[in-house]
């Protein structure tokens, strides 16, 4: 993955600066008669190929762009992706065995953390989320990983089931994400004391919790990964989706590169996030199925928000009883 | 005879003679039950007050309407769409003219098709997931509730997935979902389908006997 970023600078680059073919006649003295013939079919000399079909591309014969992202789709982007995410699932797997999950001992006493909306729009996100990730995941590994398995016949079956679902849970992705976005984003824009949790790694590598507001640093760096990165798999996904958008194949590689990416980081990312919401941090689960958390646990993850909590509890106590 | 035979032949005929025989015998239990005659004077019309029930509880009661917001989308999302997809899909309109000899009607373009579903699947998980988080609805739902919202959710998903039309195992298992439930409606609470009607009716009756606004 070591020249991705070229690459995808390269996409760029042929889409806002379409390729110039050398000017002026070629110097070299190779004569091959086969060699000219494909470099004209390929449109490497200096006049372009000329038809009476009016059309963008049209006078294209062989696309080279498309044989780069063939080499780059083969050769790069599923084996590094492959590495990244099998990487991060034994990282978190490690992680685990040596150092087991965070618990805190309960109180008994419950407070509410997430409203039922902010449950039902998180498990939407997340429920798309899977489908689109399993869909994507057979769509992008499935000829290297699962055709030798199953046969041709059998995979073609799954490969377009896995598109259909694909294109059809995409846009419901968009909504969710949105949705997600406006409940949330107040509560995830960065503070001073997120540098501190972060500094501290959240208290994972020893020396007690860090304080935290309603969601801590590392929580916050996910909610923005999933935005930027949920932004890029959408609004190249719509151009995947809807080709006619855009003019020419070379945006669609882009849209292809894009989503291929971001698509991966969100899905590296998002184990991280299932593994803390579930085993990495007891507790947490039960926040976003109930809604409701242990007062102890409130108080040894998210002490800012704990103690705001009791400011409020305390302000209304005695609004109450001036009231009387 | 091959799985295909079976679900497209046997299978096809079998759950469609439960759909409609569950129902109509759940419909004549629940008619047979009779109706306890009201001895009392009534101070208002019952027909009157069981058309405006039938009608006037399709929107939510004064004051919780923002409560219920979410709930009352999904419901309105789901089933419309649900409705929609089952009338109007250009596969299901084709098949009911050459299955069940249905006069063929015109059905909804492509670009229609996806952004209903898209808006019935939006509906249902909607729906499922305030059963599921809704302290309140999670402890009124049975198993067999949440076992018809699955397996409506995987009769649409194998419909949606088949799209293609191109590849056959793709449409018997739509067609082998569609009929288990096809077989598992009459005997679940998918009979509000049918029900709601003479629910609303009963009550807006009793109600408007009594006079009591409906």
């Amino acid at each position: 993955m070591r020249h991705w970023w070229v690459w995808v600078w390269l996409c760029l680059g042929a889409t806002l600066f379409p390729p110039v073919h050398a000017a002026g006649p070629s110097t070299d003295k190779v004569l091959n008669p086969g060699a000219e013939l494909w470099n004209e079919v390929r449109g490497r000399q200096a006049a372009p190929a000329t038809t009476q079909v009016q059309g963008r591309d049209s006078q294209v014969l062989v696309n080279e762009w498309g044989e780069h992202f063939r080499d780059y789709r083969r050769q790069r982007f599923v084996r590094y992706s492959g590495y990244l995410l099998a990487g991060v699932v034994s990282l978190l797997l490690l992680y685990h065995l040596l150092h087991g999950g965070l618990e805190v001992t309960e109180s008994g006493r419950k407070v509410l953390r997430f409203e039922l909306t902010e449950r039902i729009v998180h498990w939407l996100l997340a429920g798309v989320f899977l489908l689109l990730t399993v869909t994507g995941v057979v769509l992008a590994f499935g000829r290297f990983v699962v055709l030798p398995w199953s046969g041709p016949e059998v995979f073609a079956v799954i490969a377009s089931a896995s598109k259909e679902g694909h294109n059809l849970f995409g846009p419901l992705f968009i909504v969710a994400l949105l949705w997600f976005f406006v409940l949330f984003v107040g509560r995830n824009l960065p503070r001073l004391v997120d540098i501190y949790w972060l500094i501290r790694a959240g208290g994972m590598l020893g020396g007690g919790h860090p304080a935290a507001g309603f969601f801590n640093g590392g929580e916050k760096i996910w909610f923005w990964i999933l935005t930027i990165g949920g932004l890029a798999v959408s609004t190249s996904g719509v151009v995947l989706d809807f080709p006619a958008l855009v003019e020419g194949r070379n945006p669609l590689v882009l849209a292809l590169v894009v989503h291929g990416i971001a698509a991966v980081v969100l899905i590296a990312a998002s184990f991280g996030h299932m593994y803390l919401g579930t085993l990495g941090v007891k507790g947490s689960l039960e926040g976003m199925k109930s809604g409701l958390v242990d007062e102890a646990w409130a108080h040894a993850h998210h002490v800012l928000w704990y103690e705001e909590l009791n400011r409020k509890a305390q302000a209304e106590s005695s609004a109450r009883e001036q009231g009387q | 005879m091959t799985v295909t035979e079976f679900v497209d032949g046997p299978l096809w005929y079998f759950a469609l003679a439960v759909f409609f025989l569950g129902i109509a015998w759940r419909l004549v239990v629940i008619l047979a039950n009779g109706w306890r005659g009201d001895l009392s004077r009534p101070r208002r019309s019952g027909l009157t007050g069981s058309v405006r029930a039938l009608f006037s509880r399709f929107a939510p009661a004064p004051g919780i309407g923002r409560r219920i917001g979410l709930h009352l989308t999904g419901g309105y999302l789901f089933h419309l769409g649900l409705f929609a997809l089952l009338l109007f899909a250009a596969p299901h309109v084709a098949f009911y003219a050459e299955r069940l000899s249905l006069p063929a009607w015109q059905p909804m373009p492509h670009w229609a098709f996806v952004l209903v579903s898209e808006l019935a699947f939006i509906g249902l998980m909607l729906l499922w997931l305030n059963r599921v988080l809704n302290p309140v609805t999670r402890l009124i739902s049975s198993t067999g509730d949440h076992l018809s919202s699955i397996l409506t959710f995987l009769v649409m998903l194998s419909g949606c997935l088949a799209l293609e039309q191109a590849h056959e195992p793709l449409r018997v298992l739509h067609f082998f979902l569609v009929e288990v439930l096809m077989i598992y409606f009459p005997f679940s609470s998918l009979m509000h389908a049918f029900t709601f009607v003479l629910s609303r009716e009963a009550l807006g009756y009793r109600y408007g006997r009594r006079g009591v606004p409906v």
